[in-house]
């Protein structure tokens, strides 16, 4: 992708097996970086998500071009590197309204927050929660367990 | 003086036992819906964490039940996104890459069936939703020979099929409505003849269908594309997309069919038959499968490691499902468990389009709008 290399000269741009491409950008570029996926016509949010890489977090958003005539369009993964408590990055929802729920399912998940996001709540876990990030790589499970059954024994 | 107020209802069905939990919260005035918002996660199994503790095929069962309606092709994404981290190492063969599609298109039209019955349920419609069970059970016959099993059928390997498809299922080009049961090409030759008119005798040409959905639940072109719409909502604002053409995986660059659009800006009779059409594509895609299966027999799994460890890596394989683009994210670490992987779920994309079609409409209208974008709760809450 050309006008990646041009815009951001310093990121790290990589192909994947499938040849899609990713591109991994400084905190204060992301907005701009996803701004310029956009203008060049990705402008389908296809999914958002983070990757716990056990000493810092990644968001990976995957941007794709709806073009009836264009065969074989490869998807754009723009990532970012965040740390694993308390990562604040800015909102993409209001460019990508579709992405929306994918924000607060990465919020729900792993525990980053989206400045400016218009309505940052939980969306799968329930509204209490309060048992930390489950898809954290170091999160236990402080639920109470139910008693596990032995079998019973006649006292000698 | 008197004053009116706005009325806050929970909508959808929350009973376990029900078709999906979904609560959509809807504010009304008077009968008009001034907002609307819906509420997810009764089904939350948290597929994703649960992949991690799991080895690459012990995997393959959990995606089938993230659409149980469509669990062929929740399997294919998956599957086919391990074998793209394998690069060449995997080699699938030609017959497998043929009955993964003629399964995925098989199971396409169940689906659709399911989807459009519920559908005209939901708008007060009975009779079709017990035709569309009629018909489903017959196909639903042939997955349990091939598969062993009804809805969940943990079919797919890396690298190739379970086994082969079983002896005299592919059935003569002359098989009729007495071998639906038994035959893939009797039950085509049924579903072209009869259950295809019948539907368009039934529900679409139906008056009363009609003044429903026409008019009702309008998705601009532009707007389906930015709330990340895929598959039958996004053909039906009259965008010429289909993964399978524009993005072709398997051997379906070697299929012949149409892509069915809708109007530009597209209400919900035109998400109904962009679904209608789409399944008389999916019988065409069938047939050119059976006629390639009947004269090449061959092997259907290939040489696969007996553990299976990806090299490092990761994958973004996107296929175009029943209900709209299902993806798979898988990252590989290079051991024996997957490191993550994620599921885009068309269907939890699609409910986002809901505080954007209500308002304005109806209340009953909030249940043609909510059929028209056809969810599966479970692959909504994965």
């Amino acid at each position: 992708m050309d006008f990646l290399k041009e815009k951001f000269p310093q990121a790290q741009i990589s192909n994947l097996v499938n040849g899609d491409t990713e591109i991994l950008v400084d905190l204060k570029e992301y907005e701009e970086a996803v701004r310029a996926c956009y203008d060049a016509g990705f402008t389908f949010g296809s999914v958002l998500s983070a990757i716990d890489w056990k000493e810092r977090l990644t968001l990976v958003a995957s941007l794709c071009r709806i073009d009836p005539a264009e065969v074989g369009c490869k998807t754009i993964h723009v990532k970012v590197d965040l740390p694993r408590a308390g990562a604040h990055v800015p909102s993409i929802a209001k460019l990508y309204p579709g992405v929306n729920f994918h924000e607060r399912e990465t919020y729900d998940m792993y525990g980053v927050r989206f400045d400016g996001h218009p309505n940052h709540r939980r969306i799968l876990l329930p509204d209490n929660w309060q048992g930390g990030f489950p898809l954290l790589k170091d999160f236990v499970d402080k639920r109470p367990k139910r008693p596990r059954l032995v079998r019973h024994r006649i006292a000698e | 003086m008197e004053q009116t107020k706005e009325l806050l209802v929970n909508m959808g069905p929350q009973h376990p036992s029900t078709h999906g939990v979904l609560r959509l919260m809807v504010k009304l005035d008077g009968e008009t819906v001034t907002w609307c918002e819906p509420d997810v996660g009764y089904l939350h199994r948290c597929f994703e964490k649960l992949s991690e503790a799991k080895t690459y095929p012990q995997v393959i069962p959990f995606t089938d039940r993230c659409d149980y309606v469509g669990a062929i092709l929740n399997e294919q994404v998956y599957v086919e996104a391990v074998e793209k981290l394998f690069g060449d190492a995997i080699v699938v063969p030609e017959r497998a890459q043929y009955i993964r599609v003629l399964m995925a298109e098989f199971q396409r039209i169940a689906s659709h069936l399911i989807g459009l019955g519920s559908a005209a349920m939901d708008l007060g419609a009975v009779t079709p939703f017990l035709y569309a069970w009629r018909d489903r059970e017959k196909m639903y016959t042939l997955f349990e020979r091939i598969t062993g099993a009804r809805m969940l059928y943990n079919y797919l390997r890396v690298g190739g099929l379970r086994n082969d498809l079983p002896e005299g299922i592919i059935g003569a080009e002359t098989d009729g409505e007495d071998k639906a049961a038994e035959t893939f090409w009797g039950f085509i030759n049924y579903f072209d003849s009869y259950v295809v008119p019948q539907w368009d005798g039934l529900v679409t040409g139906n008056r009363i269908f009609q003044w429903r959905t026409m008019n009702v639940g309008r998705l601009s072109a532009v707007d389906a594309i930015a709330y990340g719409s895929s598959g039958p909502v996004l053909r039906g604002s009259g965008v010429k997309f289909d993964l399978r053409k524009n993005l072709p995986y398997s051997v379906y660059d070697r299929m012949e069919f149409d892509i069915p659009v809708g109007k530009e800006d597209g209400d919900c009779f035109d998400r109904w038959s962009v679904r209608m059409k789409e399944m008389e594509q999916s019988s065409r895609i069938v047939k050119q499968c059976l006629k390639w299966l009947a004269e090449n027999p061959g092997e259907v799994m290939g040489k696969v490691p007996r553990v299976l460890k990806p090299p490092k890596g990761e994958v973004y394989h996107r296929i175009e499902g029943a209900r709209g683009e299902i993806a798979c994210y898988v990252i590989s670490d290079g051991g024996p468990n997957p490191f993550k992987v994620k599921y885009r779920s068309p269907c939890f994309t699609h409910l986002q389009v809901m505080p954007l079609l209500c308002p304005g409409h109806k209340v009953a209208d909030v249940i043609a709008i909510l059929g028209s974008i056809d969810i599966v709760l479970g692959e909504v809450d994965r």
